[in-house]
C-alpha cells in the first residue's frame, strides 16, 4: 500500500498552521523534524491520524513526525513544495534541541566544538614550522636560504592567521553567518595592524585616537580566545538584529551593525582586556620562575597549559628575551619549564592516541602529540587533552614535575656564557642551570637551543613520562557515549526528546512509548506467557526502529545478560522491557544495552539497542513487550 | 519454615517467562517464598527481583517457604522447579 506522499504533505501542513508556522524543516533517517514558531496553532488530533504518520513526539520546540525510512525524505520533498519552506540541515534543527545543556559544560565543550574542524590546518602548520624551525637552527646556511625563507611562510601561515580560522569555525559553532565571522577573523590580522608577534617593549604599535577611545594599531596573531569571545558576541547581534530589523532592510543592516558593534568591542574592550591579562601573567610568571626557585617553577609548569588554553602565553618570548639579555641570568631559563609543558602535553596525547580504540580520534591524536612534541601544543591541547580533561590534567602533572627538575639541575659549564648584550655571566667551570641560548622553541627542536643535552634529555623523558604514564592509567575512551552518539548519528532522537504517546497509566504514573512502532494489545503478543499476562498487564510493540527509550524517570532494577530486556523501577511501578520474543536464546548478539544496574535513567534516554535483521535472521519475533509487573497491585492501570 | 536447594538446569536460567510463571505459581500459596543465591535473597513475588538475581544454569538457589500452607507450597515449588528450570 503506497503513501500517497503528496497528501500527506498537504495534511500535514494544513494541520500545523501552514508552512509559515515552520520555522525550519529537516528530516532524518525516519521522522520529519519541524521546528514550529506558534505551536497553538498545531491540530495535534489530525496530525497523529494522518495517513502515512505513524507517530508523533514534541521536544524543545521540535515536532517530530514518525514517517518512516525511505518514505519520510518523499513526504519531505513534498511537503517542502506543498509550503514553500527551504530545507534545513538536521544539525541546525538540532542545535535547538541541544542548547540545553548545563552552562559550565557547554563552555568546556566549545573551544574542541571550534577546535576539532580547523585541527588539519593547525596540525599541518604546527608540524611543519617545527620542523622548519629545527632544520633552521641544526643547518645554519639553510637559515638564510630562500628554502627557508619560502617554507618558513607557508609553515606558519596557519598560525599567523589563526584568528580566521578559530573565527570562521566559531561562528558555525555559535550560529553567525559564516562570513560575517570570516570579516571579524580578517579584521583581527589585517595587514594594516602591526603583528603581534613583533611587538617588543622597544617596538610598539601607534595609536588611533578616536575621542576619549585609544584603539592600539596591533592584531591578533596567533590569539584564540578573544577571536571566539568576539564571533560570540557577533552571533548574538546577528540573532537579535535578524529578530527585530523588518525583513526589507535585514540585508543591509544586520550584517553591517553587527560587524560594526562587533570591531569596536573588540578592540575597545575585548582586545585590551587580555592584552592587559598577559602583562599579568608575564609580571606574575617573571616573578616566580626568578625569585622563588623550584617551587616557582613547579607551578608555573603546572599553569603554563592554562594559559595556552586561554590564549594568554604569548608574552612570554619577552621573559625570555629579558632573561637572555640580563647581565646576572643571561641564558632563557623559562625554556626548560615551557618545555616540560609541552612535552608533557605531549606525554598525554600520546597516551591516548595509543590507549584509544576509535579510529577517528587515534587519527587526531597520533598527529597532535607528534605536534607537541615539537612544541606545538594547541591541537594536543584543543584537539584531544582539554576535550578529554584526564589526559590535561595528567600533562599539567608531568609539567609541574619536570619544570621543577628543570629549574634545580645545575651542572659546571665547560665554555663562557654571555648574555645578549655581550656580558660574560659565567665563566668556564662554573655552576650554570639549564637553559636556553635563544628563545621560541621547545620540545624535540629545544635540543638545537639547550645548553645541556643529557640533562634536557632526562627534562622530556621525566616530563612525558610521568604525562603518559598518568593519562594511561586514568583516561577510559567512553564507549557508552560513542554508543549514545552513534543511535544519534543514525537518526535517533537526542537525549533531551520525550515521546508522547502513552502506553499504560496507573495511578502511580504514566508509562510512555519506549519504541518507535505499532503499538497493540497485551493479548496479541505472540508469546504465550506475555499475552497471558503472567507478567503483568502492559501493551506490545511492533518496533520499527531499533532503539528502546526510557519511557519514565526512574531508575534501572535489573539488566538481562543477554541484554534484550531491562527492569525499570518509577515511583512504585515496576516495568519490564523486554525486546522480542525467546530473544534470550541470542545470547546478546545484536543488542547493545546502553545502561547498568542502578543507574538513574531519564525519559526519553536510551536504554537498548537492537538489530531487528538479527532478531528476524535468528527466527523470532521481534514484538517488544513493554510490561507493568506490579500491575496486580497498582490501582486505575489502564493499557493501550 | 521448610528449605531446600536447587541446581538449574534450563540453558537460559531464570529469565522472563519461566520467572513469570514460577511468580504465579507462588501466589497461589498464601506462605512468603524468598529464594536466594549466594548471599542476595529476594522474595519471591517480585518479578523484577527475581531477574535480577540473574540466575543461570548451573547456579544453586535455596528456596525459603514459610507459612500455614508451607508444606504444599514447598513441595509444588520444588516440582514445578525440576520440570520448568
Amino acid at each position: 500500500m503506497a503513501l500517497d506522499y503528496r497528501k500527506c504533505a498537504e495534511e500535514i501542513a494544513a494541520n500545523i498552521g501552514g508552512g509559515s508556522n515552520v520555522i525550519s524543516a529537516a528530516h532524518c533517517a525516519t521522522r520529519l523534524r519541524l521546528v514550529i514558531a506558534d505551536n497553538s496553532k498545531l491540530n495535534k488530533k489530525a496530525l497523529e491520524n494522518v495517513d502515512g504518520v505513524k507517530g508523533m513526539f514534541e521536544s524543545n520546540g521540535q515536532l517530530q513526525l514518525i514517517i518512516g525510512t525511505g518514505t519520510v525524505n518523499k513526504v519531505y520533498d513534498e511537503f517542502l513544495a506543498v509550503t514553500g519552506v527551504s530545507a534545513a540541515s538536521k544539525d541546525d534543527v538540532k542545535k535547538a534541541a541541544a542548547s540545553k545543556m548545563p552552562l559550565w559544560k557547554k563552555i568546556l565543550k566549545t573551544p574542541g566544538d571550534i577546535f576539532v574542524p580547523i585541527l588539519p590546518a593547525i596540525v599541518a602548520s604546527g608540524l611543519m614550522m617545527g620542523l622548519v624551525e629545527a632544520l633552521a637552527k641544526a643547518i645554519p646556511s639553510f637559515a638564510s636560504s630562500g628554502w627557508f625563507g619560502f617554507l618558513d611562510m607557508v609553515a606558519n601561515t596557519a598560525f599567523a592567521l589563526l584568528p580566521v580560522l578559530v573565527a570562521v569555525s566559531a561562528a558555525r559553532v555559535f550560529g553567525a553567518n559564516v562570513f560575517l565571522g570570516a570579516v571579524i577573523g580578517l579584521m583581527m590580522v589585517h595587514p594594516a595592524l602591526m603583528n603581534a608577534w613583533t611587538v617588543t617593549p622597544t617596538n610598539q604599535p601607534a595609536v588611533w585616537v578616536l575621542g576619549f577611545l585609544k584603539i592600539s594599531q596591533v592584531g591578533y596573531q596567533g590569539h584564540v580566545i578573544p577571536v571566539i569571545l568576539a564571533v560570540l558576541l557577533l552571533a548574538y547581534v546577528e540573532k537579535f538584529l535578524h529578530k527585530h530589523v523588518p525583513e526589507m532592510i535585514d540585508l543591509f543592516v544586520t550584517p553591517l551593525v553587527s560587524v560594526i558593534v562587533t570591531a569596536f568591542a573588540t578592540f575597545v574592550v575585548i582586545g585590551p582586556i587580555f592584552s592587559v591579562l598577559e602583562n599579568w601573567v608575564l609580571s606574575g610568571a617573571t616573578w616566580l620562575v626568578t625569585k622563588t626557585g623550584g617551587i616557582g617553577a613547579l607551578i608555573m609548569g603546572a599553569l603554563y597549559p592554562f594559559t595556552v588554553v586561554m590564549g594568554l602565553h604569548h608574552m612570554y618570548n619577552v621573559i625570555e628575551a629579558g632573561m637572555l639579555s640580563s647581565a646576572t641570568l643571561g641564558l632563557n631559563i623559562w625554556m626548560p619549564i615551557a618545555t616540560a609543558a609541552n612535552f608533557a602535553q605531549f606525554g598525554a596525547c600520546l597516551a591516548v592516541a595509543i590507549k584509544c580504540r576509535d579510529k577517528k580520534l587515534k587519527s587526531v591524536a597520533l598527529p597532535s602529540s607528534l605536534s607537541a612534541s615539537l612544541g606545538i601544543t594547541e591541537p594536543a591541547i584543543f584537539g584531544v587533552n582539554f576535550r578529554f580533561m584526564k589526559p590535561f590534567i595528567a600533562g599539567v602533572i608531568g609539567g609541574a614535575v619536570g619544570a621543577l627538575f628543570g629549574s634545580l639541575v645545575h651542572f659546571t659549564t665547560s665554555v663562557d656564557v654571555y648574555n645578549t648584550a655581550g656580558t660574560l655571566v659565567y665563566a668556564a667551570g662554573s655552576k650554570v642551570p639549564l637553559g636556553a641560548t635563544t628563545y621560541g622553541v621547545t620540545g624535540i627542536p629545544g635540543l638545537l637551543a639547550i645548553n645541556n643535552i643529557p640533562l634536557y634529555l632526562i627534562l622530556l623523558l621525566v616530563s612525558a613520562g610521568i604525562a603518559f604514564a598518568i593519562a594511561t592509567v586514568i583516561w577510559k575512551e567512553d564507549k557508552k557515549e560513542e554508543a549514545v552518539d552513534d543511535a544519534r548519528m543514525e537518526g535517533e532522537e537526542a537525549k533531551t526528546v520525550l515521546p508522547v504517546a502513552t502506553v499504560i497509566r496507573c495511578k502511580n504514573g504514566s508509562v510512555l512509548q519506549p519504541v518507535e512502532g505499532t503499538v497493540i494489545s497485551r493479548e496479541a503478543i505472540p508469546d504465550a506467557t506475555f499475552s497471558a499476562g503472567v507478567l503483568g498487564d502492559g501493551v506490545g510493540i511492533q518496533p520499527s526502529a531499533e532503539v528502546v527509550f526510557a519511557p519514565f524517570d526512574g531508575t534501572v532494577s535489573s539488566v538481562a545478560e543477554s541484554r534484550h530486556a531491562v527492569g525499570l523501577e518509577s515511583n512504585g511501578m515496576e516495568l519490564l522491557i523486554h525486546v522480542g520474543v525467546d530473544t534470550v536464546n541470542m545470547n546478546g548478539d545484536g543488542f547493545t544495552c546502553l545502561v547498568k544496574e542502578g543507574d538513574e535513567i531519564k525519559a526519553g534516554q536510551p536504554l537498548i539497542r537492537f538489530s531487528r535483521e538479527k532478531i528476524k535472521a535468528a527466527g523470532y519475533s521481534d514484538t517488544v513487550a513493554v510490561l507493568l509487573t506490579n500491575s496486580d497491585d497498582l490501582e486505575e492501570v489502564v493499557c493501550g | 519454615m521448610k528449605t531446600f536447594e536447587y541446581t538449574i538446569t534450563d540453558p537460559v536460567g531464570i529469565h522472563a517467562r519461566p520467572a513469570g510463571i514460577l511468580v504465579k505459581k507462588v501466589k497461589e500459596f498464601a506462605s512468603t517464598v524468598t529464594i536466594a543465591k549466594g548471599e542476595k535473597s529476594v522474595n519471591a513475588l517480585k518479578l523484577m527481583a527475581l531477574m535480577g538475581l540473574g540466575i543461570k544454569q548451573g547456579d544453586k538457589i535455596t528456596v525459603t517457604v514459610e507459612g500455614d500452607d508451607e508444606e504444599k507450597a514447598a513441595a509444588e515449588i520444588e516440582a514445578f522447579l525440576k520440570a520448568n528450570l
